[in-house]
């Protein structure tokens, strides 16, 4: 059986014994079914992480992937083609990026701008239509000498940070974590407004004055 | 109910008067249904109309027929009009708490100009019951695990709501006894089918997962007309018939409803609303089913046959945004084809 060029939510895709849902599909019945309108594809599930790698039978996996509603589709940008009018939501595992919003002595207030996935690859980065709040707490700025962290040393309000999804969090909050090398802040300004860079693993310079501020920095990549 | 903010039109229906040409001229005479009894009405079907939304679609129906096209505003003629935006997925806000699945408020509000009588700004009793009927229907559709800590609004504009046909008006102009202002009655039904149909499509639109389409179907027991202008008394003696996607200004003895939203693939129905009495349906005494069973059968098979343009639309939306995204597909394409 070969697949529709395009599918419905609800409609029959292939038997569970040939396929693997992946986005966009769901398994009901031991049959997977579209949910989402779109063009199904059928990948080998090499690069997917959940299904038991290297089983005697490969099942393809099948997705159908997002389309961007009417709106967005009727004038694509560069740029618009990447923001999702459906958001994008963090999931645990995905890299984020995101803008320092409010710090306070246990914590540290995230908006979070761009979500990554789980690879942390720019190319499949999706644009949150409305900013998602995410928390670091201060245990979780970084790996080693936790008692130490002074949240005010590590961050300051609107520096670009990137960071990893730890937990969906409560109510409001999403927790993050920039307890790794390569996490932490990317991009920072200084008190005179000028865009500094970073000199070690906990110091931005501001070219202009020279003077140095203290950061939690991330690694470049 | 009070709305002092703004200022009020009269509450009380604004219906144009309509004059003769001329003494002579016969009365304009109540439509009549032209289609055979297992027919719906024409629908047309539109998604993604609304650009701020991230999923949308129209919905409306065809005006029921009159005998004859009048040159006065023709009072007897009622169409459906329905609008409706999805927002979101989108995050809670700060005060709700913690949901790992998506929450989904359905909100539906008639223009104050839907129907004869006019509605106020705030939604009423009737709306917040439409509400209630179309969340339900929604809720058994959305695969909600997908989306955790969000939420989805659901917003239905009604824009010109189906009259409640000759038994109402007569009723309705006595006395404004029927209280929530107006449409209470058998037009409630129709516009509830429409919505889940919209509802459904916009959600598509958006992009946001469900198990299957959830469409609406309306079928009803009524009298069968009698020939106009015969005398009133030969009408109770005439059959009951089963009829789908009453018109309500069409049939001017409706004497129950049963509205279902249905999910085809899955065989599903999240949807069951009922009204009236279905004593003595015609032609079924034999079988074991139950005249409601009976009722329910048919409206399951008109939400079928809405089904129908509701694939249809969303597979024309379909094709036009993979059109649309050709230019930017063949390198996602490509990707594809060398992870193969």
């Amino acid at each position: 059986m070969s697949l529709p060029t395009l599918a419905l939510p609800g409609q029959l895709l292939g038997a569970f014994s040939r396929y693997e849902p992946g986005p966009g599909t769901h398994l009901h019945e031991s049959n997977v079914y579209a949910s989402l309108p779109g063009r199904p594809t059928a990948s080998t599930s090499s690069h997917n992480p959940s299904s038991k790698s290297s089983k005697p039978s490969p099942k393809q996996t099948l997705t159908v992937t997002r389309l961007p509603s009417m709106s967005a589709t009727a004038d694509p940008g560069p740029v618009s083609e990447r923001i999702s009018n459906t958001n994008a939501l963090p999931r645990v595992g995905d890299v984020v990026l995101g803008r320092v919003t409010r710090c306070m002595t246990r914590q540290v207030n995230i908006g979070i701008l761009i979500v990554l996935g789980a690879s942390g690859d720019n190319e499949e980065g999706m644009v949150c239509a409305n900013e998602i709040q995410g928390v670091v707490r201060r245990e979780d700025v970084r790996a080693t000498e936790k008692e130490k962290v002074v949240i005010g040393e590590g961050f300051r309000v609107g520096d670009l940070v990137r960071a990893v999804v730890i937990s969906l969090g409560d109510q409001s909050n999403y927790y993050l974590t920039t307890a790794k090398n390569e996490l932490g802040v990317i991009m920072a300004k200084s008190e005179y407004r000028n865009t500094m860079y970073p000199i070690s693993w906990k110091e931005f310079k501001d070219p202009v004055t020279g003077e140095t501020e203290t950061r939690k920095v991330a690694k470049p990549l | 109910m009070a709305d002092r903010r703004r200022i009020n039109p009269p509450s009380g229906p604004t219906i144009t008067p309509i004059f003769l040409a001329s003494p002579s001229d016969p009365p304009t005479q109540p439509p009549h249904r032209t289609r055979p009894p297992h027919e719906i009405r024409k629908i047309f079907l539109k998604t993604g109309l609304t650009p701020s939304a991230s999923g949308s679609a129209y919905l409306e129906l065809e005006p029921s027929s009159s005998p004859k096209p009048t040159t006065c505003v023709d009072r007897s003629t009622s169409a459906l009009k329905l609008t409706c935006t999805v927002h979101g997925p989108r995050p809670l806000p700060r005060s709700v708490p913690f949901s790992p699945h998506l929450l989904l408020t359905a909100h539906v509000k008639f223009a104050p100009f839907a129907s004869k009588h006019r509605r106020g700004y705030v939604r009423d009793t009737s709306e917040r019951d439409l509400s209630v009927h179309v969340e339900t229907a929604l809720r058994g559709l959305l695969i909600s695990e997908r989306w955790p800590k969000s939420g989805v609004d659901v917003v239905i504009t009604i824009l010109e709501a189906e009259d409640d046909g000759p038994a109402f008006t007569e009723g309705g102009s006595g006395g404004a006894g029927d209280g929530a202002g107006g449409l209470s009655g058998w037009g409630m039904m129709s516009v509830l089918s429409g919505c889940m149909t919209v509802a459904s499509a916009a959600i598509a639109d958006a992009g946001i997962d469900c198990s299957d389409l959830v469409s609406g179907g309306v079928a009803a027991v009524v009298r069968q007309p009698s020939f106009p202008h015969t005398q009133t008394g030969a009408s109770k003696a005439s059959p009951k018939e089963i009829v789908l996607d009453p018109c309500p200004s069409e049939h001017a003895d409706i004497l129950a409803v049963c509205v279902v939203g249905y999910l085809r693939s899955r065989d599903q129905i999240t949807e069951i609303w009922t009204r009236g009495d279905m004593e003595g349906l015609p032609g079924e005494e034999g079988s074991e089913q139950s005249n409601f069973e009976v009722l329910l059968d048919q409206a399951v098979e008109a939400a079928v046959s809405s089904r129908l343009v509701l694939d249809a639309a969303l597979k024309e939306a379909t094709e036009y945004k993979l059109q649309k995204m050709a230019p930017a597909l063949p390198s996602s394409g490509e990707k594809v084809k060398g992870s193969d």
